[in-house]
């Protein structure tokens, strides 16, 4: 009996340290530098640092924040890749970091074999977005608008966005005056003020469109708006591509596989635990994340470089 | 949500957060930068955006760059614009050696008066004058930063913006340093390294193909070198060219017979808001300063004084307590009104605004600007919540700079004891250590100590260095409102004069130019 009791507590003690083995089967051998591609202080840097934070707490990893902006993301692409690909660096960018910005810009040197993408953490909820006291319901009401003679000033936050616009106007036979400005923040805030007519928003105009200060004219997404799921696609009104993105958390190339897996899946663990910070965050700009990861967003990663080589060509 | 609510919403903010002690954080840091802006005040050779630049990255590195990291971090950085401006009187008064620039006329008499025994009268009246002004001066700026931001926001589209930052610094350039030219220079400088990394393209700008400067040189060692090391490296090589220190510092024994009564105070009060006045104005015009403000109102008092003296009072410049009282009612009375321009343009107009508008733009929560007092129809606008929560704390550390500043200033007395020569290398140390709290790379030192290099040769050749930090930080935000502005005018090379007002803004930069040049010249 006392053998057995013996035999069985040894058993128990070594499945028990298997279990835990697996669960702990990586540790990154030293601090892990996170790479940010966003301004220090805005929504997106405040997801990238908790989520960091959040890491370091459940899993005792040091996380070392530090902002590397500029060139839509792609300042941090090429930072990060001649980092080692141990685990002990990754970054957060939004895909079009890895899709047209770096087909638009062939002289960074940065192609898809220069990052191992971990996963995508949050969709945009891009929308065309106009202050209600404009008497525009729909973008139906801009296109007329402007065919009237109005001169309307469309703000747009990226190159990419910019492109969308332009070929709005182009298919409409419209004559919008593109600005693009810094960030969803300062598109708000310009037609917040009157600077700007209307512009793209990522998802910074819920509470606006909640509270009916703001209308979301139209999706630019391939697929409606999660909020007002009765605006028009932009895609029906002439432009055949989609704004869709997500904030993606990538590494080094060639990052050894148990890292990749123990990072990815931290991560996703963060993320979709709405009591964290990031989690919360995310829930409400968001509405809950959209996780996309392993050979799945190297897909689409992929599919973006194709849809981004043929939105440049539709747009020159 | 109206005005009035965000105003509530702004006090009640100020007590949220964490408590140390019973004390709200918020207000605790707001008293803390207070009692140390008046310890750095109180030593020659310490300046308080000197201190406020050595504060921030430090800020920044426990506070985080969350929105709840703001009210902290600028309570601080105000307390210490508020304190340094009380203490630059206290070694002025009691050893002749004027703390800060802009108490250089406070030794004209209150150093007189220290020799006849009445040190502490003219600390009182020195206190007294300087809480009043800023008081008067933080009023002024509730009632007019919201409405200025209003207009604004409601009259200039992004053309005219573009021509009011092309005007302010042309005002700058021509009222700092001793030639507009070289002020000029400055702003050119500023402008060029703004540019440098940044920009709307994917490609980075003038970086000469270097991976380091492909981001842009970092914001903290471009400022603090530039302002804090090459001051530094200066005050060396100035000590080394001077024999040793002059005369060492007398002990003073304050004599109790100095004292000012309630009916001084009434009197002083004549003396007190004609300074006031003249404080709050320049404060709210960019890049003029505390200095000038200083000199002005000691001359109005004078001319004053002069009229209305009677038999057996001291003259101005003979130990008169109301010349004590007209300097530092005019020189902090900047500091309240210099916040106008910030808060409601998004423009610094003197060294301290800098770092109050880099802290600002580095922690989420307000952006300064003319969005910052928009009404929203429904919902709270944060920004204005945030506004409203300095307003408040600047109150705060009025009320407590009344009850407890006077105390304060009168311990501080020992500061000014010294030595430069171990001052300015603690001060090398510390913002060398701040710098790196912040950017945490060998890289960013490598910038901070090149800038300082470059901040002691514009010194050495008296091109103003406060136009080149000024340009600086307005680089990018005038190529992006001018680059917007070129777009939504759909695309007119022209659109600097594409209406009366941005037309008006243009010509009254062209005739700045004109004017300072024909009056230095004049003289």
């Amino acid at each position: 009996m006392k053998s057995f009791v013996l035999s069985a507590a040894i058993a128990a003690v070594t499945m028990l340290g298997t279990a835990t083995g697996a669960l702990a089967e990586w540790k990154p051998n030293g601090p892990i530098k996170l790479m940010i591609a966003f301004a220090a202080g805005g929504g997106a840097d405040t997801i990238a640092r908790a989520v960091g934070d959040e890491l370091q707490k459940r899993h005792g990893w040091e996380i070392q924040p530090q902002q590397v902006t500029g060139g839509g993301g792609l300042k941090l692409a090429a930072a990060m890749k001649s980092e080692p690909s141990d685990g002990t660096t990754i970054g957060m960018a939004i895909t079009e970091s890895y899709g047209y910005n770096m087909v638009a810009n062939p002289g960074a040197g940065i192609t898809l074999a220069d990052v191992t993408p971990l996963t995508t953490v949050a969709g945009f909820q891009m929308g065309v977005v106009a202050k209600t006291s404009k008497g525009w319901k729909t973008i139906d009401d801009v296109i007329a608008a402007a065919k009237a003679g109005e001169t309307l000033r469309f703000g747009t936050m990226t190159p990419k966005l910019s492109d969308l616009a332009f070929l709005l106007s182009d298919a409409n036979n419209l004559n919008l005056n593109i600005v693009e400005v810094k960030g969803g923040k300062a598109v708000m805030n310009g037609v917040n003020a009157g600077d700007l007519d209307l512009g793209f928003m990522a998802g910074i105009q819920a509470k606006g469109v909640a509270s009916g200060d703001l209308v979301n004219l139209a999706s630019a997404l391939t697929v409606p708006l999660a909020q007002t799921p009765e605006a028009p696609l932009m895609m029906d009104r002439g432009v055949p591509f989609g704004a869709d993105g997500y904030f993606l958390f990538a590494a080094p190339p060639g990052l050894d596989p148990a890292a990749r897996k123990a990072l990815t899946d931290a991560i996703i663990e963060v993320v979709s635990d709405p009591s964290t910070k990031a989690g919360g965050i995310i829930k409400k700009a968001f509405g809950g994340t959209s996780i996309i990861k392993g050979s799945d967003v190297e897909a689409l990663l992929e599919a973006d470089v194709k849809a981004a080589k043929e939105l440049i060509k539709a747009a020159q | 949500m109206g005005m009035a609510e965000h105003i509530l919403l702004g006090i009640q903010a100020i007590f949220a957060g964490p408590a140390v002690l019973g004390i709200p954080l918020n207000i605790l840091m707001v008293i803390g930068g207070l009692f140390f802006g008046i310890f750095i005040g109180a030593t020659p050779g310490l300046a308080g955006p000197m201190a406020m630049a050595i504060a921030l990255p430090i800020l920044i590195s426990i506070f985080g760059y969350e929105a709840s990291a703001l009210l902290p971090i600028v309570g601080f950085l105000l307390g210490i614009m508020k304190g340094a401006t009380l203490g630059g009187a206290v070694p002025a008064i009691l050893f002749n050696t004027p703390g800060t620039p802009d108490a250089l006329m406070t030794t004209y008499d209150g150093y007189p008066m220290t020799q006849k025994g009445e040190a502490r009268k003219a600390l009182k009246a020195a206190h007294f004058a300087s809480v009043s002004g800023d008081t008067i001066s933080d009023i002024v700026l509730i009632l007019c930063a919201p409405f200025l931001a209003v207009f604004v926001e409601a009259y200039l589209d992004l053309p005219e913006k573009s021509a009011l930052i092309i005007l302010s610094l042309t005002f700058i350039a021509a009222v700092m340093g001793t030639s507009i030219s070289k002020g000029l220079v400055a702003i050119g400088l500023g402008l060029f390294v703004a540019f440098i990394g940044s920009g709307e393209d994917f490609y980075p700008r003038l970086s000469l193909g270097v991976d380091a400067i492909a981001g842009g040189f970092p914001i903290a060692a471009v400022v603090l070198g530039s302002l804090i090391i090459g001051e530094v490296l200066f005050a060396m090589l100035e000590a080394r060219s001077q024999t040793q220190q002059q005369g060492k510092i007398k002990q003073i024994v304050l004599k109790v017979a100095g004292k000012l009564t309630l009916k001084d105070r009434l009197s002083l009060l004549a003396y007190i808001l004609p300074s006031a006045f003249i404080g709050t104005v320049i404060g709210a015009l960019p890049g003029i300063g505390s200095t000038l403000a200083a000199t002005l109102g000691y001359s109005n008092g004078k001319r004053r004084h002069h009229l209305r003296r009677k038999e057996g009072e001291p003259a101005f410049g003979q130990g008169a307590v109301q010349g004590v009282a007209s300097t530092e009612a005019a020189n902090s009375a900047v500091s309240g009104a210099n916040l106008i321009p910030v808060l409601s343009l998004g423009i610094p107009g003197n060294a301290a605004a800098i770092f109050l508008i880099l802290a600002m733009e580095t922690v989420d929560g307000l952006n300064p600007g003319p969005s910052v007092f928009r009404v929203p129809s429904e919902g709270i606008n944060s920004e204005m919540v945030m506004a409203f929560g300095l307003f408040s704390l600047m109150i705060l550390a009025n009320l407590v700079n009344w009850l407890v500043g006077g105390q304060v200033m009168q311990l501080m007395s020992i500061m000014a004891r010294v030595p430069r020569q171990i001052l300015m290398p603690t001060v090398l140390l510390v913002t060398i250590t701040s710098v790196y709290a912040q950017e945490t790379s060998l890289y960013a030192l490598i910038c901070l100590l090149g800038f300082g290099l470059f901040g002691l040769f514009m010194r050495l050749t008296s091109i103003p260095i406060l136009p080149f930090v000024i340009a600086y930080i307005l680089g990018n935000i005038l190529e992006r409102t001018a680059r917007q502005a070129f777009s939504s005018t759909g695309a007119d090379p022209y659109f600097l004069f594409s209406s009366p007002t941005s037309i008006l803004l243009m010509l009254s930069a062209v005739l700045i130019i004109c004017i300072f040049t024909w009056k230095r010249h004049k003289k």
